[in-house]
């Protein structure tokens, strides 16, 4: 073990660099408190040219491919594992051997996060703020119903009183938008707030949604159970961290269509950004160092171990320990639980640190990612997709009314990228990649290579020369693409545990995923179905979704559903919004943390990050947990205070 | 919003289609007369063997033949495949012309990785180009008379467009009509991945690789290069250069 006397030492102790812990970080040392942050992966680069190069080398590009580890090793050879979109094929999910999550299912778990420096650097850099009803689910729509799934939040956390907190989050991570077009089901904004800087423009296809849904009647939009008839959906731009002017010595976006996993330029925000300051004004990262135990001794923290090492398939090389005043935790909602539950402290936390209450691990959400993508006909205008930020607008009136109280909300995407990765359902590759070896080579993975569509007369041509490029430019100009972000419950039963079986290349368990999608979450599928043939038949484009092969090829993550007499069949991806697992609320029984986020059971450890929503509503995670690790540094800084 | 280049592109694939007609003139005109020249004199300089004794990205005739091949498979005219390709009017064979070295080259880098795949397959195709140096239709014919060349020359395509490398063999064994699958490939190299043509002919650009600035996206693709005729299809050809 560690020696305990040669600990490294200072105020505050965070596990974790990304949004939150980097955050909090800065906040500190602005203050002059000492702070020393532990990062299980690799330290933040001096530019990010090997994250560019990585990206452009890798045959498969998916989110993880900017970043380290290599992307197809074994997790059990990984000191700092993670998982990949890779290893989500429907043999790979639940496979130990291939997979970093020990996937139990019954139905796979599908978002993917990062252990490096920065954390969520591969975000699409949404930035939006939660509707006020999201905070307030069970008073809002369950009231009367013993069963409703949805707790509210704390009392403290409203709309209005987290306002403030909202405002220096989007300064801090420099947040385009406009006041008027972000003002809707009752966002509270305080008077004469302006963004930081003005709202990303449109992309074409944004334009021509928002036309094709300028105009509706009743009949088509009553499925939608909004509490008034809806004869128009808007479609706003979303508020991005992605500069639309120059700010704080960054470029503003030049639309190079890679928010996710990497912006070249570094217009869209991250938080290597935010650690760099924290860094600059005196914080210690201390990277490829893994935490192993949280260290409690007279029901307060007193210390966190961890375990170094250099190469990416480890050994272990060492241990430390870190002693702080105040202990941070701010490691997502999976590495979170999975430290907190391995702290056992000899016994004296045998069911893990903070977890009086056994809601540790517990209602594990994501947003279920539903994408359908079409074709514009022949007679309209090209909306010429793979440019600008990966998505720029969405539709988000439609995610709060009283239907919440039967089925779940969702939020609407519109991507800028064509059917880059949903093409196919992403089953044989890519596009532009697919489409052009289809007609290359006479097959027709993706769709278009049939007559209906490629106008020559028959199916399965091969083409070389200018007619290759005509009609690739024809077809692929076409192609646009939609997905519905839907809020899920938060079941106790989906869950992180550790694995009893299956370990890391430290030796440490690892993370062990129970998940389910319930009724209620799968009634928002039903929604989001009908919603994605309304969109479609207004702008006359074919759907290609149901063209996607059996979902054994693909992604595993799909069921069926009768809508309307009809078996659909539905499929899901993760959104990587990880959330819930280890949930504030009033109540030290049923939750976790308070509203500051400091836990119930040890009042010198914090836990933050979105395991900490007790609900997700539809919007990105992000800005929120942004705003709540703002609120709790105003709170740890309060504590040294008081406690000198 | 005016004129999109949908309706444009009509004419230039007509124009395309008969070339006397497509409405760039000076470099397509140019080369007209050198091919029509050539064909005339009825000259085959290089011996058909030339491929035995192995080929040679240093060789003008050589890279040449090779981007007269591509741009019969590509689409896509030879001063955009070799930027700094230069016509000398007082040489009248194609394949007596300058393909010119450009700072990023990708021209050699696929030369040189085709001809260590496969060099005989690739001896065969470039003496194809050569043969039919004055019809990108007949060199399209001659590549699928063979499986070898066909497939190869499929390889070449999406080199091109990709930056990436199927192999022809995989390409082969997934070639039934209307298949449906994954075929492995590598990425040739980052620079290979940014000069990737497919993106260009779509209109947009290489995905994390733009050169354009903020706001491009809410409006239709105009080419920097062309403001007065809103043409960004003038790279497309059907007949080579």
């Amino acid at each position: 073990m560690a020696d305990n006397n040669n600990c490294i030492k200072c105020d505050v102790a965070i596990v974790g660099s990304g949004f939150a812990g980097a955050l909090i970080a800065n906040e500190l040392s602005q203050k002059g408190i000492s702070v020393v942050i532990l990062e299980a992966g690799p330290g933040v680069q001096p530019n990010i040219n090997d994250a560019m190069k990585r990206f452009y080398n890798a045959a498969v590009k998916v989110p993880e491919s900017a970043y380290p580890p290599e992307l197809f090793a074994a997790p059990e050879k990984l000191a700092a594992g993670r998982p990949t979109s890779a290893s989500l094929g429907a043999t790979s999910w639940n496979d130990p051997k291939q997979s970093y999550f020990v996937q139990k299912g019954p139905r796979p778990f599908t978002s993917t996060y990062e252990r490096v420096a920065g954390g969520t650097s591969h975000w699409l850099g949404t930035s939006l703020r939660f509707v006020p009803r999201d905070f307030t689910m069970k008073t809002s729509y369950g009231k009367n119903a013993p069963d409703f799934p949805f707790p509210d939040w704390p009392k403290a956390i409203t709309s209005q009183s987290l306002s403030s907190c909202y405002a220096r989050a989007e300064t801090e991570l420099g947040v385009s938008a406009d006041v008027k077009e972000q003002s809707f089901l009752g966002i509270d904004f305080s008077k004469d707030y302006t963004y930081p800087m003005p709202r990303i423009p449109p992309s074409l296809i944004d334009q021509r949604i928002g036309q094709a849904l300028a105009n509706l009647t009743d009949d088509e939009t009553k499925f939608l159970a909004m509490d008034k008839p809806v004869t128009e959906i808007k479609v706003r731009s979303l508020p991005a961290a992605r500069n639309s002017q120059p700010y704080r010595n960054r470029r503003a976006c030049a639309g190079n269509t890679n928010c996710i996993p990497i912006c070249p330029i570094q217009a869209k925000y991250d938080p290597t950004i935010t650690l760099n300051e924290a860094t600059d004004r005196g914080a210690k990262l201390i990277d490829h160092a893994v935490a192993s135990e949280i260290i409690v001794e007279n029901e307060r923290v007193s210390q966190i171990n961890y375990i170094t090492y250099k190469e990416e398939a480890g050994p272990k090389t060492g241990e430390g320990c870190v002693k702080a005043r105040i202990y941070v935790i701010a490691a997502n909602a999976i590495e979170t639980p999975r430290l907190l539950l391995m702290s056992k402290n000899k016994g004296r936390t045998a069911n893990g640190v903070a977890n009086s209450s056994d809601m540790v691990g517990r209602h594990l959400m994501d947003h279920p990612y539903y994408v359908a993508w079409a074709l514009l006909p022949p007679t309209a205008r090209p909306v010429f997709p793979y440019r600008g930020p990966l998505i720029t607008s969405g539709i988000g009136d439609l995610c709060d009314g009283p239907f919440r109280a039967k089925r779940a909300a969702f939020r609407v995407d519109i991507g800028n990228e064509g059917w880059n990765y949903v093409i196919a359902g992403s089953a044989f590759g890519d596009d532009p990649h697919l489409t052009t070896i289809d007609f290359v080579n006479g097959m027709n993975s993706g769709g278009l290579n049939a007559k209906e569509f490629n106008q020559f007369g028959k199916d399965n041509v091969t083409l070389f020369g200018a007619e290759l490029a005509h009609k690739l430019n024809d077809l692929i100009s076409r192609q646009f693409r939609i997905g519905f972000l839907i809020e899920q419950t938060p079941d106790p039963s989906n869950r992180v545990t550790l694995s009893s079986e299956f370990t890391d290349a430290l030796g440490l368990p690892r993370p062990e995923i129970s998940y389910d999608l319930s009724e209620y979450t799968r009634q928002g599928f039903v929604a989001a179905f009908r919603m994605r043939k309304l969109i479609f038949d207004k702008m006359g484009a074919t759907d290609f979704t149901h063209r996607a092969p059996d979902p054994s090829i693909g992604s595993p993550g799909s069921f069926q559903e009768m809508i309307d007499g009809k078996t659909v069949t539905l499929t899901y991806g993760g959104a990587g919004h990880i959330m819930g697992t280890y949930r504030m609320g009033d109540n030290p029984r049923t939750s976790v943390v308070d509203s500051f986020q400091r836990s119930h059971d040890h009042n010198n450890l914090y836990l933050v990050g979105s395991g900490t929503f007790p609900t997700g509503g539809t919007a990105n995670p992000t800005l929120t947990l942004s705003a709540l690790a703002l609120r709790t540094a105003d709170s740890i800084a309060g504590d040294l205070k008081t406690r000198g | 919003m005016s004129t999109s280049r949908h309706y444009e592109r009509n004419q230039v694939a007509s124009g395309a289609m008969d070339h006397e007609q497509a409405g760039e003139v000076s470099r397509r005109a140019v080369l007209a007369g050198t091919v029509a020249a050539t064909a005339a004199a009825a000259v085959l300089p290089v011996a058909g063997s030339a491929y035995a004794q192995g080929v040679d990205p240093s060789s003008k005739p050589d890279m040449m033949a090779f981007l007269l091949l591509s741009a019969a498979l590509t689409g896509v005219h030879v001063i955009t495949l070799a930027p700094e390709f230069s016509i000398d009017p007082k040489k009248t064979d194609i394949l007596d012309q300058d393909p010119g070295v450009d700072p990023i080259n990708v021209k050699n880098d696929y030369f040189k990785w085709l001809n260590a795949h496969d060099a005989a397959t690739f001896g065969k195709l470039l003496q194809i180009a050569k043969d039919h140096r004055q019809s990108a239709a007949e060199i399209i014919a001659a590549v699928n008379a063979g499986d070898d060349t066909k497939f190869l020359a499929r390889s070449i395509a999406l080199l091109w467009y990709l930056g990436s490398w199927y192999k022809p063999a995989d390409l082969q064994k997934n070639s039934a009509p209307g298949k449906r699958a994954l075929i492995d490939s590598q990425v040739v190299s980052a620079k290979a991945y940014t000069q990737g043509l497919v993106w260009q002919i779509v209109q947009a650009h290489p995905m994390g690789y733009s050169n354009l600035q903020f706001g491009y996206w809410s409006r239709e693709p105009v080419d920097p290069n062309d403001q007065n005729s809103r043409s960004d299809f003038g790279f497309i050809t059907q007949t080579i250069p």
